[in-house]
């Protein structure tokens, strides 16, 4: 094949080629030559100056943004606070370190040799945090000894601070040192070890716009650990505020209230969502416990028979009780199982399914509509229209007015509670739907379950005429008031395609039921057109109540949801009081307050 | 397209290297960056995939094609060099990214193997013994125009590696007495008028400390400093894998980058840092020991240029660890973390392999 027509003399420019090689030869035996000098020839003048280089990375945390209620009072800032860390790199001898340094920091060696060996896996040079929250003593002590421990660094940093302590504990929540697991996360990526970060509530909902972004600086520093000087600082990027909707008025009185009891208060806008108050109680002070350090008072919290660390507002479980009958009411509307002429006789008891039933008024309401219905909150009428919805209308129904499905507030943790239909007992329970249970579910009670969260969303829905809001606490983008506030957008008002005109039917039971002697009769203010229903739910059954003594009187959970006024709402309030008895003996005069506060404040 | 007899002339060995080089890479990728929280050593094994699908993918397509239509994908890449120079999206002050959905590439990188090839279309045909005026300005031009683009990006690094392609070219062509009393005039002139022009004052900080690297240890002599303390304190032996504190430490910058070899030199030690270099050196010998297995003057243009290329870029690198080449954010070719250097470099072995692969004409 070869031939010279093909194969062109190409000995010149090979030639030259191989000459340039020669000259990459030369320059990889400099090479060589080069790296024996430093690395062997030099080596101890190299090694000792890496010795010396005391320079090391610092992190500078940034500021935590602020939380602020909506009229700019400050919830959450931070103050100046001590920790001591120290570097594993620098310590000749851990044990011997720990046992030199426990009586400094007042802890015990095993403890203080526990914290390091859980950072064991991360790079020596990182610092671990030992001690926070120093006091000025613990200060002033390391401070002195320093030269003797090279391996401690005392750093201030700023610390989160409740300045209304146990206030609004459970939307704000609190902070704790990241977990290692939680570092291990990609949103975390901008995190190092020992950082403090939200928990739960707003501090963990909003962390990322809190927190800003850590800055650094190198320090360079002797052989005894003497600053000397910094380079390449790059500070941090603060954190931004955040604003939120709660009114510090309304959240106050509203957790005056609960005081004392169990129970939970959500107070709304029903035109936008925004939530004015999202009471819990018990609540806690996060102050006690922002530490790196579980101690007494975070064991005490935890294992309180109260969980007065449940946000009973987004996570509280309940029966609704007679609330639900202003859901089986627009359900049968729409559905056009009745309507308002629509009557059934209430003797006190009935029999259904072959099952006695009762209802709470024992004489009975007689002949009744839906108006007086709802007014006098009778079970039988509504035992009759659930019978002829059936379970499985209900249920849809429930589930469109948003039962059995989170609200989307920017809260972690929200429970979404349960609608039942045949399908779920079957999957869950394994047994077959009795017919009975549906007459049980018509009135609230049987395996339904709701947090206040949710009913609070579902009378704004009714307030709106059919309009669905997302209750949220995060202040909406107009008017931001500096460029470092941080405003969420959720104004949206999504409509369920159900006629409004049965909502004003509804509606007009609710007003009834406060303004004209019916069960929510403390609630009435003169002059205000509120509307709203109570509710009462059997906590135990009532066979179980039988059984008990005279003295233990059996109580039940007290719900009442309402709005104001009756045409354009500007206010939704739902009040649960756990064992509180009846709903117009506990929950209704505390909303009767809260209304009070509220027109007062506003209008 | 691609047939037995030419399968079996891939250089496998040249294959074999440039795997091991990579694999070397990922190792100090992985010891100067495992504690952050990116994992830039998963990153460059996929880019380390991308790079050989890409190379096996230009085997297919024979260097004679690539060369005539190279002209077309020169004026291609000047068009979206001028674009991004105007619509281009930040890195660290650069302009120099084009962002794809997986991955970011500089089309500045991409260009160097575009270059080559252009370069070897103008030579093709060329038989006089030194290289003609004419001939001279038109290499220059090609060459002057990426130069121009990717120094305005501003970086200057990569703007710096097209030369030597440039200067292999002009060697090949044969450099007489009078071009190179006339390219020395030229580089003076172009050196002095881009110090007063084209440098910026941290550019001309690290020309100074160069000559200086002792006076400002805390400002730009910092990085050089640091460098030459990791590797001078790795000694003989070495500190031991993901063990040296210079890196481990974080005084060394760009670790994973740029600075890549004092890594390797801090943990390794000099015998360390002796093996990668005779790796590279096996490496670039079998390059130069291809040119001769070309077929023709195309060939072994391409090949040179290649050679020249890594060469130069292995060199600058190595140099600027020792403080011997001012700091000019050139990779250590192949090794260093990088995607679109990795790429570049890949395509340009591909290219090597795939005139090796055709050194046999079919008629």
């Amino acid at each position: 094949m070869k031939d010279g027509k093909i194969y062109e003399d190409l000995s010149l420019i090979l030639r030259r080629s191989q000459i340039v090689f020669i000259f990459i030869v030369a320059i990889f035996i400099i090479l060589v030559l080069s790296f024996w000098k430093i690395q062997v020839f030099d080596y101890q003048e190299y090694w000792r100056k890496s010795e010396a280089n005391r320079i090391r990375e610092v992190i500078l945390p940034p500021q935590r943004g602020l939380i602020k209620e909506r009229n700019g009072k400050i919830l959450a800032k931070n103050v100046a606070s001590f920790k001591v860390s120290l570097i594993r790199k620098n310590c000749e001898n851990i044990d011997e370190v720990c046992q030199k340094i426990s009586p400094l920091l007042n802890l015990d060696p095993s403890v203080l040799k526990k914290r390091i060996n859980k950072f064991r896996n991360f790079p020596p040079f990182l610092p671990v945090v030992l001690k926070d929250n120093l006091s000025f003593k613990e200060v002033s002590i390391l401070e002195s000894r320093k030269i003797e421990f090279p391996e401690l660094i005392i750093e201030a940093e700023p610390k989160r601070y409740y300045p209304h302590g146990g206030f609004s504990s459970h939307v704000l929540g609190y902070l704790q040192e990241i977990s290692i697991n939680e570092f291990q996360l990609k949103k975390n990526e901008e995190k190092s070890i020992g950082d403090l970060i939200g928990k739960t509530g707003i501090e963990k909902e909003y962390e990322v716009k809190l927190f800003g972004k850590h800055g650094q600086v190198l320090e360079i520093t002797d052989s005894l650990g003497r600053h000397k000087g910094e380079m390449k600082r790059q500070n941090p990027i603060n954190g931004q505020d955040v604003f939120l909707t709660l009114d510090f008025s309304l959240q106050k009185k509203a957790e005056e209230l609960l005081e004392g009891k169990e129970g939970a208060i959500v107070i709304l806008d029903p035109r936008s969502g925004e939530i004015l108050s999202l009471a819990s109680y018990p609540n806690f002070d996060p102050n006690k416990f922002i530490t790196r350090f579980s101690d007494e008072e975070w064991n005490k919290l935890v294992s309180s028979s109260e969980f007065p660390l449940e946000n009973r507002a987004i996570r509280g479980l309940y029966s609704p009780g007679s609330i639900f009958k202003l859901v089986i009411a627009l359900a049968a509307l729409d559905a056009g199982e009745i309507t308002d002429r629509t009557s059934f006789f209430c003797g006190g008891t009935t029999i259904i399914y072959g099952h006695p039933f009762s209802c709470w008024f024992k004489a009975g309401h007689g002949s009744i509509n839906l108006y007086e219905a709802i007014k006098h909150s009778c079970n039988i009428y509504f035992y009759n229209v659930g019978k002829k919805m059936g379970i499985e209308e209900i249920s849809r129904y429930a589930r469109k007015f948003g039962f059995g499905k989170i609200t989307g507030i920017d809260l972690p943790g929200e429970k979404k509670g349960l609608v039942p239909d045949p399908q779920w007992k079957r999957e869950v329970k394994n047994l077959p739907w009795y017919p009975g249970e549906t007459i049980s579910v018509s009135i609230g009670q049987g395996p339904i379950l709701v947090t206040p969260l949710q009913v609070a969303a579902f009378t704004a829905l009714v307030a709106n005429r059919g309009k669905k809001i997302t209750p949220h606490l995060i202040l909406s983008k107009k008017p931001a008031i500096s460029k470092n506030d941080f405003r969420g957008d959720f104004t949206k008002n999504i409509p369920i395609d159900i006629k409004s005109s049965f909502f004003e039917k509804v509606i007009k039971g609710m007003w009834k039921c406060v303004n004209e002697n019916g069960t929510a009769k403390a609630a009435k203010i003169d002059g205000y057109d509120i509307c709203g229903k109570t509710g009462s739910t059997q906590v135990i059954s009532t066979e179980k109540a039988k059984a008990l003594t005279a003295e233990k009187k059996i109580k039940t959970h007290s719900w009442f949801s309402g709005f104001a006024p009756m045409s354009n709402p500007k206010i939704v309030i739902c009040v649960l009081v756990e064992y509180g008895g009846m709903g117009g003996e506990t929950a209704a005069p505390i909303a009767k307050n809260l209304f009070a506060l509220y027109r007062e404040e506003y209008d | 397209m691609i047939d037995r007899q030419q399968t079996g002339n891939i250089d496998w060995i040249l294959i074999g290297l440039l795997i091991l080089i990579s694999a070397i890479g990922v190792a100090f990728i992985y010891s100067s960056s495992h504690y952050l929280a990116k994992n830039y050593y998963m990153k460059q094994i996929l880019w380390i995939v991308v790079s050989l699908v890409a190379l096996i993918i230009f085997l297919f397509i024979d260097y004679h094609f690539l060369v005539e239509y190279s002209i077309y994908i020169y004026i291609l890449f000047l068009i979206i060099l001028i674009c991004i120079l105007f619509f281009g999206n930040f890195t660290a002050g650069a302009k120099s990214w084009i962002k794809f959905s997986f991955f970011k590439v500089q089309p500045s990188e991409l260009i160097k193997v575009i270059i080559i090839l252009l370069l070897a279309r103008i030579f093709s045909g060329y038989r006089k013994k030194y290289i003609t005026l004419k001939k001279g300005f038109l290499s220059g031009a090609i060459v002057f125009f990426p130069v121009l683009l990717t120094a305005l990006q501003p970086d200057l690094g990569t703007a710096l590696i097209f030369i030597p392609i440039l200067l292999a070219s002009l060697i090949l062509a044969g450099i007489n007495k009078k071009t190179f009393v006339f390219l020395l005039i030229f580089i003076i002139l172009v050196s002095g008028l881009s110090w007063h022009f084209l440098l910026k004052d941290y550019q001309k900080d690290r020309l100074t400390t160069l000559v200086f690297p002792e006076k400002d240890p805390l400002g730009s002599g910092y990085q050089i400093l640091q460098s030459k303390i990791a590797i001078g304190s790795g000694g003989l032996l070495g500190k031991g894998y993901k063990k040296g504190t210079q890196s481990q430490l974080r005084f060394l910058p760009a670790r994973h980058t740029d600075f890549i070899l004092s890594v390797i030199g801090e943990e390794l030690g000099f015998i360390g840092v002796t093996i990668v270099l005779i790796i590279y050196f096996l490496f670039i010998y079998r390059l130069f020991q291809s040119i001769l297995k070309s077929r023709d003057r195309t060939g072994v243009y391409i090949i040179f240029m290649v050679a020249v290329m890594i060469s130069a870029q292995f060199f600058i690198n190595v140099l600027m660890t020792i403080g011997l080449f001012p700091i000019s954010g050139i990779p250590l070719p192949l090794l260093s973390y990088g995607g679109s250097s990795l790429l570049s470099n890949y395509l340009a072995i591909s290219l090597v392999l795939n005139v090796k692969m055709r050194r046999f004409a079919n008629i």
